[in-house]
C-alpha cells in the first residue's frame, strides 16, 4: 500500500511541472559584454535586472563574457559558429567589419528608423561612422557603442617630483615629454621615463601625431608611405634606443605599479588598477602633441544584434536600454569607461569619479574630443593588416628595419589585405 | 512449434526495437538532409552525416532479419544497438535535464559551500585517529561511527546548501515536456531489452570465445564512442575543411588545396639594381620571408604566408634547444635522485612538482617576477652577482639588464628555459624508473672489474636507458612541437612577436583571430604531417640502432 501511495506522490510531483511549464510564455533574451572585473559585472547584473524589472514580458539573463584575457572573442565566435551565442552581445570596434561582412549582425536601421526618440547624433560623430557603414549602398546602423575610451599619460608625481620637473601640462609637447623621460631615467637605476605595450594603439599614436595615418583618406588602402611615418617612428624607436623606456615588448604596467616609471601610456581602462595598486602619488595628463598636432585614439566596442536572434524587435530595444544615459552613467561612475554619448549626464558621472585623488579625468575626455575612432576597415582585413604592422614597427624598434623602409615597404605588404574584400 | 513457443520475449521485443531504430534512424537522416543549412559546414557534411545517421537503420534491418534466422550474428549486433541506442538516450536526456550547460553552476554552487568539505577533512582525520586506536576497544569503533557521521553530514550540507533540492525541481520540471518521457522510456527500454539479450546466450549457442568478445567490446566502448564523437569525428572535419574558405560562420565553398599552396608558396627573387628594398624585388601578393647575400648577389626569399614559415622555424628552434635543456639535466638529476639518501623523496617531489602545476600559473609567475627586465628577480640576481664581482675582484663588468621577453635574441630561450624547467621533472620520474629498471649484477660486475662510477654511467646507465631516452626524446619533441603555452601565456597582452610565433600559435591565431577556420585546419594537418614524419624518423634510426 504505502509502495503504492510512494508511486502516486512521485507521479503526481512529476506530472505537476506541466502546468508551471505552460505559463510560461516569457521572451528569453541573453546578453553579454566583456567586463574587466568583478564590480563591472555586479553593475552589468544589477543594470540587466533593472531593464528587466521595468520591461513586461521579457526576461534577460546576462552572461559575463570574461574577461580580455579569457578568450571572449574566441567563446564568442565558437558559439556564432555552433548557434548559439547569445541574442545580443558586445564586439570591440575593430571586429564590426568582420561580423558585419560574415552577416552575423543585424543591420538595425529600420527598427531604428521606427524608434521614437532615438538619434545617432547623441554618440561620438567619430563612432557613428564606422557603425553606419553600407555595405550595399542602402541605410545601415550595425550596432550603439557602449562606451568609449582614449589615452592618457599616468604620470608619477613623485618622480617628476624627485626630477626636479613641472607635471605635464596641456599642451606639452614631444620636446617636453622627451626631456621628461630624460631626466627621469637619469635618476638612475631601475628608473625608466617612459613605458607603453605593443600593439597598433601606442605606435599608432606615434605615427597619428606626426601628421600620418594607418590608412588613406577614405579607409581603402594604406596611408604609411610617407615623410611623417618615419618622422613618428623615428621619436617612438629613439626612446626604446636610447634606454628611455621600458624595453619594447615588455608589459609597462607592473613597472609603473611598482614606482619605477615616470610616465606611463594606458586607456582609461587601466585606472582602476592604478588606483588600487599605486603606492605614490599619480595623475594623468593628455598625450603630448605631436609635430602633427594634438593626438589620440577613440576606442570603442559596441553592442550588435545577432544576425539569428528570434527576437529582433526587443533585442533592439535591448541595445538601447544598454546604451541609455542612465546606463551608461552607472557603468561610468565605475571609473574604467567614458560614456559614448556626447556630452550630458554620463559625462558627468564620468567626471566625478576618484573625485579624492583629484584625478584629472578631464584629459580622456579631451582626448576623445580629437581622438581617431578606432576602425573596423570596412575595405579590408584589419586583422592582418594590424599583424603586418605589428612585425613591421617591433623590427624598427629592433633596429632590424629603418623607419624610411617602414614607411617605403609597408604598403605593398599591406596593400594586398585590402584587396581580399 | 514447440519452438516458437520457447521463443524468449526478449527476441520479438529486440525485433520491435530495432524497427524502431530504423524509423528513428530514418527520421533522423531525412531531417539532416532537410536542413538548410548544416551548422554552416556545407553540403557536403551534410550529406555525409545524414549518411551516418541512416547507418543504424541498415545495421538495425540487418539484426532484425540475423535475429528471424536465429542468427548469432544477430544477437551482437542487437545487442551493440540497443546498448548505443541507450548512450544516446542518456546522453540527450542530460542535454534535456540542462547538466551539461549546468556544469558552470554546479561548480559554483560547490565552490561557495565549499567550506562543508572541512567536514570529510575532520571525518576522515578522525577515522584514521580511530584505526590508530586499538580495534578490540569500543573507543576505536565510537570514533569511527562519530567520523561516518560528520562524513554524512558534511556531504548533505554540501548538496542541501548547494542546490541539490533546486536541482532536482529543475530536472522534475523538465518533465512538463513529452520529450523527456518519451527520451527517458527510450532509455529504459533500451536498456532492458539489451539486458534481456545478453542473457540469451545460450538460446544462441554462445561459445566462451564469443562470450570473451562481446565483454570485451562492451569493456571498450566508452573508449570507442569518446574516441568517435570527440576525436576522430573533428579530424575528420578539420581534414574536410582544410580544403575549403571555411570561415565557420558560413557555408564553406571547396577550394581544393589552395589553403596548402598559400601557406607553401614562395618565391626567390634576385634584388636587382632597380629594387631598393628587397621588398621590391618580390611579385605582389609575397613578403620578405629572408633575404641571403652571397658575393655582390643578393636572394630574396619571398612568401605569401611569410607567418607559416617563421612559426614553422621557431617551432624547429624550439625543439632543437628543447631537446637538450629538458633531457640532459632531466637524466642527472634522475641519476643523482636514485641513490638511497635520506629524505630523497622530498626531493623527487620537489623537481617533479614543476610538471604537475598549471603552465597558466607558472608563465604568470616567470612573466611579471622573474623575466621582466626592470624588477624581475633574474636581473636582480643578475645585478647583484655583477656588483659582488665589482666589489670583490675589482672588475668592471657592466651591469646588463637582459630584455628576456623584449629583447627578440632571449625571447626564445625565455621560453625554452620555461618549458624545460617544467618538463625536467616529468621526463627525470621516466629516467628514474628506467634506472630501478637496469639489473645490479651489471654494478656489481663492473665494480668487480674495477670500473668507476663514470664509467658505470658511460658504460652501463646509458646504454640501458636507451629505450627510456629514445621514449623521453620522442615524446619531448612531439610535445615540443605542439608548443603554444608558453608563447601563448609569456606573450599575451599585446601583439604576438614573430620571434614567438610558433606553429600551434599561428594555426590558432589564423584560426579565432583572423577567423580563417579553412586555412588553420591546412596548417594543422602540414603540422600533423611534419610531427609526423619527424617521429617515422626518430623510429627508424632508434630500430636501425637497436638492431
Amino acid at each position: 500500500m504505502f509502495k503504492r501511495l510512494l508511486v502516486l506522490v512521485i507521479l503526481a510531483a512529476l506530472l505537476l511541472p506541466i502546468f508551471a511549464v505552460n505559463a510560461q510564455d516569457e521572451i528569453t533574451l541573453r546578453w553579454r559584454t566583456r567586463p574587466d572585473n568583478q564590480a563591472e559585472i555586479d553593475v552589468y547584473q544589477a543594470a540587466s535586472d533593472e531593464i528587466e524589472a521595468a520591461w513586461d514580458g521579457v526576461t534577460l539573463q546576462y552572461e559575463p563574457g570574461g574577461s580580455e584575457t579569457a578568450s571572449y572573442q574566441d567563446v564568442l565566435i565558437t558559439e556564432l559558429t555552433g548557434g548559439t551565442a547569445p541574442d545580443v552581445f558586445w564586439i570591440p570596434g575593430t571586429d564590426v567589419a568582420r561580423f558585419a561582412k560574415l552577416g552575423l549582425i543585424l543591420n538595425l536601421n529600420d527598427l531604428a528608423a521606427q524608434s521614437e526618440g532615438f538619434s545617432i547624433e547623441d554618440f561620438y560623430p567619430q563612432i557613428m561612422e564606422h557603425l553606419t557603414y553600407s555595405l550595399d549602398g542602402s541605410d545601415t546602423l550595425w550596432g550603439l557603442p557602449r562606451d568609449a575610451s582614449a589615452f592618457a599619460i599616468y604620470y608619477n608625481e613623485d618622480l617628476f617630483d624627485e626630477a626636479g620637473l613641472d607635471y605635464p601640462a596641456e599642451g606639452w609637447t614631444w620636446e617636453d615629454f622627451r626631456a621628461a623621460g630624460e631626466e627621469i631615467t637619469a635618476l638612475g637605476g631601475d628608473i625608466k621615463g617612459f613605458g607603453m605595450s605593443n600593439w597598433w594603439g601606442p605606435y599608432g599614436y606615434f605615427i597619428n601625431a606626426a601628421g600620418s595615418s594607418f590608412f588613406n583618406e577614405d579607409y581603402t588602402g594604406c596611408g604609411l608611405a610617407n615623410e611623417n611615418t618615419v618622422t613618428g617612428l623615428d621619436f617612438m624607436a629613439s626612446l626604446y634606443n636610447d634606454g628611455l623606456a621600458v624595453p619594447y615588448g615588455e608589459d609597462p604596467e607592473p613597472v609603473f605599479l611598482a614606482g619605477n616609471v615616470g610616465m606611463f601610456m594606458n586607456g582609461r581602462w587601466a585606472t582602476p588598477g592604478v588606483v588600487a595598486n599605486a603606492t605614490f602619488g599619480w595623475n594623468v595628463a593628455e598625450l603630448p602633441v605631436g609635430p602633427g598636432g594634438p593626438s589620440n585614439w577613440l576606442f570603442w566596442g559596441a553592442y550588435v544584434v545577432n544576425a539569428n536572434t528570434e527576437h529582433p524587435q526587443e533585442a533592439w530595444e535591448l541595445v538601447m536600454k544598454l546604451t541609455s544615459p542612465e546606463i551608461q552613467g552607472k557603468i561610468a561612475g565605475l571609473g574604467a569607461n567614458i560614456p559614448s554619448r556626447v556630452g550630458g549626464s554620463g559625462v558627468d558621472d564620468f567626471l566625478a569619479t576618484f573625485a579624492d585623488l583629484e584625478l584629472n579625468n578631464q584629459a580622456f575626455v579631451n582626448g576623445l574630443g580629437y581622438g581617431v575612432a578606432e576602425n573596423p576597415v570596412w575595405a579590408g582585413d584589419w586583422s592582418s593588416i594590424g599583424t603586418a604592422l605589428d612585425s613591421g614597427v617591433a623590427a624598427v624598434v629592433a633596429g632590424d628595419l629603418s623607419a624610411q623602409e617602414f614607411a617605403d615597404t609597408i604598403c605593398a605588404q599591406v596593400d594586398p589585405f585590402f584587396a581580399t574584400e | 512449434m514447440k519452438e516458437r513457443k520457447n521463443l524468449p520475449l526478449a527476441i520479438p521485443a529486440s525485433i520491435v526495437l530495432n524497427i524502431a531504430t530504423i524509423v528513428i534512424s530514418v527520421l533522423l537522416a531525412l531531417s539532416i538532409f532537410d536542413l538548410d543549412e548544416f551548422y554552416a559546414l556545407g553540403d557536403t557534411v551534410q550529406y555525409f552525416v545524414g549518411g551516418i545517421a541512416l547507418v543504424p537503420a541498415v545495421a538495425a534491418a540487418a539484426a532484425v532479419i540475423l535475429l528471424i534466422m536465429k542468427n548469432p550474428n544477430g544477437r551482437f549486433l542487437s545487442l551493440a544497438l540497443h546498448f548505443l541506442g541507450m548512450i544516446a538516450a542518456s546522453i540527450y536526456l542530460l542535454h534535456i535535464w540542462g547538466v551539461f550547460t549546468g556544469f558552470d553552476a554546479i561548480a559554483g554552487a560547490l565552490y561557495e559551500n565549499s567550506a562543508w568539505l572541512w567536514g570529510l577533512v575532520i571525518a576522515y582525520a578522525l577515522y584514521w585517529f580511530a584505526g590508530r586506536l586499538d580495534n578490540s576497544k569500543p573507543l576505536s569503533s565510537r570514533i569511527e561511527m562519530i567520523a561516518v557521521g560528520i562524513g554524512m553530514l558534511a556531504l548533505i550540507g554540501l548538496l542541501f546548501f548547494g542546490g541539490i533540492l533546486e536541482a532536482t525541481a529543475d530536472i522534475l520540471g523538465k518533465y512538463g515536456q513529452l520529450e523527456t518521457w518519451v527520451v527517458t522510456a527510450l532509455m529504459v527500454i533500451f536498456g532492458i531489452v539489451a539486458y534481456g539479450i545478453l542473457t540469451l546466450g545460450e538460446y544462441f549457442g554462445e561459445t566462451t570465445d564469443q562470450r570473451t568478445a562481446w565483454q570485451g567490446w562492451l569493456m571498450l566502448s566508452p573508449n570507442i564512442i569518446g574516441f568517435t564523437i570527440f576525436f576522430a569525428g573533428p579530424l575528420l572535419l578539420s581534414l574536410y575543411l582544410s580544403f575549403t574558405d571555411s570561415v565557420g560562420v558560413k557555408e564553406p565553398n571547396f577550394i581544393g588545396l589552395d589553403n596548402y599552396s598559400q601557406a607553401l608558396s614562395l618565391q626567390f627573387k634576385t634584388q636587382g639594381e632597380n629594387d631598393q628594398y628587397a621588398q621590391d624585388a618580390l611579385d605582389a601578393g609575397y613578403r620578405v620571408l629572408e633575404t641571403v647575400k652571397v658575393g655582390d648577389k643578393t636572394t630574396v626569399i619571398g612568401a605569401k604566408d611569410v607567418y607559416f614559415w617563421i612559426s614553422l622555424r621557431n617551432t624547429f628552434m624550439f625543439c632543437l634547444m628543447l631537446i637538450p635543456l629538458a633531457t640532459i639535466p632531466a637524466l642527472l638529476l634522475a641519476v643523482v635522485l636514485s641513490s638511497k639518501i635520506p629524505g630523497m623523496k622530498i626531493y623527487r617531489a620537489a623537481f617533479f612538482l614543476p610538471s604537475v602545476a598549471a603552465v597558466v600559473g607558472i608563465a604568470l609567475i616567470w612573466r611579471i617576477a622573474l623575466y621582466s627586465s626592470s624588477i624581475g628577480f633574474i636581473n636582480y640576481a643578475l645585478t647583484e652577482f655583477t656588483r659582488f664581482l665589482n666589489d670583490t675582484f675589482g672588475t668592471s663588468f657592466a651591469d646588463t639588464e637582459i630584455g628576456w621577453l623584449s629583447d627578440t635574441r632571449y625571447m626564445m630561450f625565455s621560453m625554452v628555459l620555461m618549458a624545460a624547467w617544467q618538463v625536467v621533472g616529468f621526463n627525470m620520474v621516466l629516467f628514474l624508473a628506467g634506472i630501478q629498471g637496469i639489473p645490479n649484477d651489471l654494478y656489481e660486475a663492473a665494480q668487480v672489474d674495477g670500473a668507476n662510477q663514470l664509467n658505470q654511467f658511460r658504460f652501463i646507465t646509458l646504454p640501458q636507458l636507451r629505450p627510456t631516452t629514445f621514449f623521453v626524446i620522442v615524446t619531448t619533441i612531439i610535445n615540443g612541437l605542439q608548443v603554444f603555452n608558453e608563447p601563448f601565456v609569456l606573450f599575451r597582452g599585446a601583439a604576438f612577436p614573430d620571434e614567438v610565433r610558433t606553429a600551434v600559435l599561428n594555426l590558432y591565431l589564423r584560426g579565432f583571430q583572423d577567423i580563417l577556420f579553412g586555412y588553420s585546419s591546412a596548417l594543422a594537418w602540414m603540422l600533423f604531417a611534419i610531427i609526423f614524419v619527424v617521429t617515422l624518423i626518430q623510429f627508424r634510426l632508434n630500430r636501425d640502432k637497436t638492431a
